[in-house]
């Protein structure tokens, strides 16, 4: 390169700087790109944020004040005191958690088999998970009310934790992950007698625990945020969870920005502490995707 | 085979064929036994909660009648009768817009995030912090902030448009809101496929970047030339996937619009809500649209799983 360079008289030193310049200048036009992005993306966090704070006449005077000070706490205190708020906090943080502990077991589980066991209809019960893997509760919510309702589990926790444990996709990620795993550790604990389920016990689960804790953030995530299967599965006030409670804030009792703007920025506190934490494991969520095939 | 030769070590030699084949015979026996202990806790409920529910769908649909009971075989005439049902035709329709325009929009954005995420140098994990973030919000609180940007007197939206002196818009009336629902679509999903974009793009060859750049490629032909043919499938990838979720979009329509005004953004799964919960004796018609979507879902899966088959696929 700088070779070429001499017969046009610059020198290398000076060609290096240009090159230089020349990157920090592309580097700076992406962060300029970046932040103006993420500016849109982040905005209506900021506005809902600000709107929580401010009293009702506020909230619709214009132009807005962009910020809240003096603050007004009365939609937090309405939110918390006055609806079911934390009631369905709780149900969404036991419900969500309760699928992902057993969720992590019983994907294991399965993908041990998958992977490691020679079984008749093994193969056929694998494509059978990749095939089903898409279909969505909300597309089968004839048969499961009916089914649920049948098993007499309608309106309770039972009807809520149980059918988000046919979801096939923790067992396929899994499999994928132990078939990943060297095979010498497990041969050799295979002559030394280790049964099965002391290998699975002692050896794979410990060596692939960044894969369960990946599984348990997209379990999670995916159970917080459910919506049309707690809908319907539930009747009574008490078993609401979060996205049911706060969309029946929406639809009931008219029209109320205030308790509205803070139950969307109270519901975003648990995933937002849990993210902060667990950053790598939730942008692994999307690899789980190419995971997948 | 090996296991009945091991376990039986000493006595190998001594070994009949009859007492060898049955020997083997129990081994095989225990590990069957053994996969089932592992694979079936998970299986039964894959079977109960997901196999059983998507053939119920088939069997409910040739019936008619409610829910809560007294319901009758009628053949195919739910599927005949489709056609021809209040707010079923409309409700495909829709959804087949909203995927149509959220899905493009999704891909090509994330596809540029990405881009701009894959090459910086300082500062990555802030940005990928903040266009994560709203992925991580359920659809019910996403519709609940948008309903911030879209309101008429005080949104967002409308806010700058005054301040730009612009005439305000109303987001939500029958001419928009649709689009604003996919645009929702697109917040929400955009971090999602950007981040799995990053990591395709992290993971491409350099040295081939190298000598292009070195041939005098321009970034664009570089993006054009190289970039996209070598992530061809994961893009295919993101198309499909990114469509069966656009698919079911459900919890955002009914917080953000009701599905109106009208019937402007009731969507397949809102419509068969509303058949089922809402209006009695249509869970027969609820049962059949639900299936056009399982096929739908299911035909897209299959078209996936074939073409990416050829190279990573199923060992």
């Amino acid at each position: 390169m700088a070779d070429t360079a001499l017969p046009m008289n610059i020198g290398a030193e000076d060609h290096a700087r240009l090159r230089r310049r020349k990157r920090r200048r592309t580097e700076l036009a992406r962060h300029a790109a970046l932040a103006l992005i993420t500016f849109v993306m982040v905005a209506p966090f900021y506005y809902v944020f600000l709107a929580s704070l401010k009293n009702a006449t506020e909230i619709f005077s214009y132009p807005p004040k962009l910020v809240p000070f003096p603050p007004y706490f009365g939609n937090y205190e309405k939110l918390l005191w006055d609806t079911g708020f934390l009631r369905w906090m709780f149900n969404s943080l036991f419900v969500a958690g309760s699928v992902t502990t057993l969720k992590i077991f019983l994907d294991s589980m399965a993908g041990y088999a998958l992977a490691k066991i020679e079984m008749t209809g093994k193969r056929v019960i694998f494509m059978a998970m990749l095939i089903l893997l898409m279909v969505p509760i909300g597309a089968l919510i004839v048969p499961l009310w009916s089914l649920v309702s049948g098993l007499g589990l309608i309106d309770s926790y039972w009807a809520l934790i149980l059918p988000p444990l046919a979801n096939p996709l923790g067992a396929i990620l899994m499999r994928q992950f132990i078939l990943g795993l060297p095979k010498d550790l497990e041969s050799a604990a295979r002559l030394d007698g280790l049964s099965e389920l002391g290998i699975y016990w002692r050896i794979v689960l410990p060596l692939i625990k960044p894969g369960l804790v990946v599984l348990a953030v997209i379990i999670f995530t995916d159970q917080f945020m459910s919506f049309i299967w707690p809908l319907i599965a539930t009747t009574s006030d008490d078993l609401q969870v979060l996205t049911v409670g706060v969309a029946a804030l929406r639809a009931h009792g008219g029209a109320n920005y205030g308790i509205w703007s803070a139950s969307a920025v109270m519901s975003l506190i648990p995933v937002g502490v849990f993210f902060f934490v667990l950053q790598r494991q939730f942008l692994a969520r999307s690899l789980a995707g190419a995971l997948k095939q | 085979m090996a296991t009945a030769e091991l376990a039986n070590g000493v006595t190998r030699l001594r070994l009949s064929p009859g007492e060898h084949r049955r020997l083997a015979r129990r081994a095989r026996l225990r590990r069957e036994l053994t996969g089932w202990m592992f694979l079936g806790p998970m299986f039964s409920f894959f079977l109960v909660f997901l196999v059983l529910p998507v053939c119920g769908t088939a069997w409910w649909s040739s019936r008619a009648g409610s829910i809560f009971g007294g319901t009758k075989f009628v053949g195919l005439d739910n599927f005949t009768s489709l056609p021809g049902v209040v707010g079923a035709g409309s409700a495909i329709a829709n959804t087949m817009i909203f995927a149509g325009i959220s899905v493009p929009l999704i891909l090509v954005g994330a596809l540029a995030v990405a881009l701009l995420l894959a090459k910086i140098v300082h500062g990555g994990a802030v940005y990928r912090f903040l266009v994560y973030f709203p992925v991580l919000v359920p659809g019910v609180v996403a519709a609940l902030i948008w309903l911030f940007l879209t309101n008429v007197d005080f949104g967002l939206f409308n806010t700058v448009l005054k301040a730009f002196g612009a005439m305000p818009v109303t987001w939500l009336g029958a001419d928009h809101a649709l689009v604003v629902l996919a645009i929702l679509d697109v917040w929400r999903n955009v971090g999602y496929w950007a981040m799995f974009f990053v990591a395709a793009i992290i993971g491409l060859p350099t040295e081939l970047y190298q000598a292009a750049e070195l041939d005098g490629a321009s970034p664009f032909a570089r993006f054009r030339h190289l970039t996209l043919p070598l992530m061809r499938r994961i893009i295919f990838f993101a198309v499909i996937v990114s469509t069966i979720w656009g698919l079911q979009v459900f919890d955002t329509a009914l917080v953000l619009t009701n599905g109106g005004p009208g019937t402007a953004t009731t969507t397949v799964i809102y419509r068969v809500w509303l058949f089922v919960f809402a209006s009695n004796n249509k869970i027969g018609t609820a049962a059949a649209i639900s299936l056009v979507l399982i096929v739908a879902i299911l035909a897209l899966t299959l078209v996936q799983m074939r073409v990416l088959r050829s190279r990573r696929g199923i060992e």
